[in-house]
C-alpha cells in the first residue's frame, strides 16, 4: 500500500540531513505508529507523502503508484490530518467540506458528508465557522476534512495534541472503527500510550533514520525479556544488603521498595535467593515495560 | 479525470468557483470600492481636465479616459484576486493544502488566473457601465474592447499569481502594488497621452507592460490610440503569453508553496 525505498531529505544545500536512506513498507490494513523525538524526521517524512516537501533522493509509491510519475492518483489514496490546525477563515465547516470534496472531483458527497460529521460529534457545528470552533473541534474538523474522498491510507500526524482526555478517547475509538472498515492508518503521536492502545505496529525514527520497526507484541515481547521487579519491604532498606542480587542491578526506591531488573528466566532465581536469605517482603510486582520504557530505552541507545 | 493537463474538472471548477465565492463574498470592497473611485476620476479629472490638451487630438478627454479607467479597475482587481487569495492561504496556514489535491498544474494554475481575470473583467465593465451617465453607452468595437480588457485582466490575474507565491506577507504585497503597479499605471497612459511627458519618463512606455493594454482597450472604445494599434495587440499577445508560462513555471517549481 505505501512503499518508501531510500529516500533521503536534505536541506541548506546539502548540508544538513531530514531523512537519511529511509526504507518502510505498509501494508494495506496496516494501523503504524510513526514515533519519534522532535525533529526526528516524521513531520518531513509525511509532508514528503503530502507533496509539500520534495525528496532529494529514493522512490515513493502509494497504492502501486510512483509519487514521482502518477502523482495525481497517488492524491486520491491518501487523506492527510496535518500537524497545523490552519484553517480558512471565510467557510462554514459544510463549506468547507463540500469544497474540499469538489476539489477530488466528487460533486455530491452530501450523504458521506452527514456520516462523518455525526461520526466526529460535528452535526451541530455543521454551519458554524471554522474559526469559531474550539481547538478540539477544529483537530475534529481536519480528520473530516481529510476522509471525505475516502481514502485508503489516512495519515495523521498528532491528530490529539491539545485535545482533551474525553475526546482523545471518542477519537480513539473512530479511528478503531475506521481501521476495522479497512482503512490503513499511520498515526504519528507524542502520546506513547495512545500508540500502545491503537497499533499493531511501531515505527521509530531518531535522527532522521528509522531506528525500529516491529509489530507491536514482537516489540513489547523483545524488551520484556528483562522485567521490572519491585519487591516491597516494612522496614527501611539498606541497598549493602542486596549484594547477593548485584547481578539484577538492584536499586531501593522510597526507601522501602527493592527494584531489581531480571530477565524471564532469572525470575524463580531471584525469588529463590531472596528466600534463602529469609528476607520477609509484603508485596511483589513484576511489571512488564511499557511502550513508552521501550521507547525511551531505543531512543536512549 | 484522464489526461494529466486536463485531469478532474470538478476539482478545477471548485477551486475556480472558490476564487470567484472569494471576492463576491464582500462585493464592497472588492467591487464596488474601485468602482466608486473609478467614478470619482471621471467626475473630479474629468471636469478638471476637459478643456485641457491631454489626450489625443479630437478626442473629448472624457471619452479618452473611460477605456483608461476601465483598465485600470481590471489591472488591480485581476492583480489582487489571486494575490491576496494565495497570501491569505499562506496566512492562514492553509497553502498547502494546495498540494494535496488531485487537481493538475493546468488546472490549478488556470483556476487562480480565471478567478482574477473574471473580476478584473467584471470591474472593468462595471466601471464602463457606470461612465454611460458621463458619456453615453456607445463603443467602437463592442467586442474588442471586452476582449481587450479580458487580455489584460488574464495578464494581471498571472502576474498577481506570480506575487502571491513569491512574496510572503500582505506588507509586501501592499509594497509592490504602491511601488510597482501603480506608478506604472500611472505612467500607462491611463489619464494622459504618454508622449506629451518629457524625455525620459515619456520613453518608460517602452518597457511599461500596461502602456499596449490600455491603448488596446482606447483603440476599441474610441477608435484610435497612441501609436500603432498592430504592434499594441501583439504586445498584448505576447504578455498573455509570457506572464501565464512565467506564472506556470513559479507553479510548478513550487516556489512558495512546497519545501524544496
Amino acid at each position: 500500500m505505501l512503499n518508501i525505498s531510500d529516500v533521503s531529505m536534505t536541506y541548506q544545500k546539502g548540508k544538513k540531513e531530514a531523512l537519511k536512506d529511509v526504507n518502510l513498507n505498509i501494508e494495506e490494513g496496516e494501523f503504524t505508529a510513526l514515533l519519534g523525538q522532535n525533529g526526528a524526521g516524521k513531520s518531513t517524512l509525511i509532508n514528503i507523502l503530502a507533496g509539500n516537501v520534495k525528496k532529494t533522493k529514493g522512490t515513493v509509491k502509494i497504492g502501486g503508484y510512483d509519487i514521482d510519475k502518477k502523482e495525481l492518483e497517488t492524491k486520491k489514496i491518501i487523506g492527510i490530518v496535518p500537524q497545523d490546525t490552519g484553517y480558512d477563515f471565510v467557510f462554514t465547516v459544510d463549506e468547507a467540506l463540500k469544497k474540499q470534496s469538489g476539489y477530488f472531483g466528487i460533486r455530491d458527497n452530501k450523504e458521506y458528508i452527514d456520516e462523518i460529521l455525526d461520526a466526529l460529534y460535528l452535526t451541530e457545528k455543521r454551519s458554524a465557522r471554522i474559526r469559531d470552533l474550539s481547538g478540539g473541534m477544529r483537530r475534529r474538523f481536519l480528520i473530516a476534512k481529510a476522509l471525505v474522498h475516502k481514502p485508503k491510507i489516512l495519515i495523521l500526524d498528532e491528530p490529539t495534541a491539545g485535545v482533551d482526555i474525553e475526546m482523545r478517547h471518542t477519537l480513539y475509538d473512530f479511528l478503531v472503527k475506521l481501521h476495522e472498515a479497512g482503512t490503513t492508518i499511520i498515526l504519528t503521536t507524542h502520546y506513547i500510550e495512545e500508540a500502545e492502545k491503537l497499533c499493531k505496529r511501531i515505527v521509530i525514527i531518531d535522527g532522521g533514520k528509522i531506528i525500529a520497526d516491529e509489530p507491536k507484541e514482537e516489540l513489547m515481547e523483545a524488551f520484556s525479556r528483562e522485567s521490572i521487579i519491585e519487591v516491597h519491604f516494612e522496614e527501611e532498606l539498606n541497598l549493602a544488603d542486596f549484594d547477593f542480587l548485584s547481578d539484577y542491578h538492584p536499586h531501593i526506591e522510597d526507601k522501602t521498595r527493592l527494584q531489581l531488573k531480571a530477565s524471564k528466566k532469572d525470575l524463580s532465581k531471584v525469588f529463590r535467593q531472596l528466600s534463602e536469605k529469609n528476607m520477609e517482603f509484603t508485596n511483589l510486582v513484576v511489571e512488564r515495560p511499557k511502550l513508552e520504557d521501550i521507547y525511551l530505552n531505543i531512543i536512549k541507545h | 479525470m484522464k489526461n494529466r493537463i486536463f485531469y478532474n474538472r470538478v476539482g478545477f471548477s471548485t477551486l475556480l468557483n472558490k476564487e470567484i465565492h472569494r471576492f463576491m463574498k464582500v462585493p464592497v470592497q472588492t467591487v464596488l470600492a474601485p468602482l466608486i473611485s473609478n467614478i470619482l476620476y471621471m467626475a473630479i479629472f474629468g471636469g478638471m481636465l476637459q478643456t485641457r490638451e491631454v489626450g489625443i487630438e479630437g478626442i473629448s478627454y472624457l471619452n479618452f479616459l473611460v477605456p483608461g479607467l476601465a483598465t485600470m479597475g481590471a489591472i488591480f482587481a485581476a492583480f489582487q484576486n489571486p494575490s491576496f487569495s494565495i497570501i491569505s492561504q499562506k496566512f492562514q496556514n492553509t497553502i498547502q493544502d494546495l498540494n494535496s489535491y488531485p487537481i493538475s498544474l493546468a488546472e490549478k494554475i488556470l483556476a487562480f488566473v480565471f478567478g482574477g481575470m473574471f473580476r478584473g473583467v467584471l470591474v472593468g465593465i462595471l466601471t464602463y457601465a457606470a461612465t454611460i451617465f458621463f458619456v453615453g453607452y456607445e463603443v467602437e468595437h463592442p467586442i474588442f474592447f471586452v476582449l481587450a480588457l479580458t487580455a489584460t485582466s488574464f495578464v494581471f490575474a498571472s502576474l498577481g499569481l506570480i506575487a502571491g507565491l513569491a512574496l510572503d506577507n500582505f506588507e509586501k504585497m501592499n509594497f509592490a502594488l504602491a511601488i510597482v503597479i501603480t506608478p506604472l499605471t500611472y505612467l500607462g497612459g491611463v489619464f494622459f497621452e504618454i508622449s506629451k511627458l518629457p524625455g525620459l519618463l515619456s520613453a518608460i512606455k517602452y518597457v511599461n507592460p500596461i502602456y499596449p493594454l490600455v491603448n488596446v482597450s482606447r483603440y476599441a472604445y474610441i477608435g484610435v490610440c497612441e501609436g500603432n494599434i498592430v504592434i499594441h495587440v501583439l504586445l498584448t499577445m505576447v504578455l498573455v503569453i509570457s506572464s501565464f508560462l512565467i506564472a506556470a513555471y513559479i507553479f510548478k517549481k513550487g516556489v512558495g508553496i512546497k519545501t524544496v
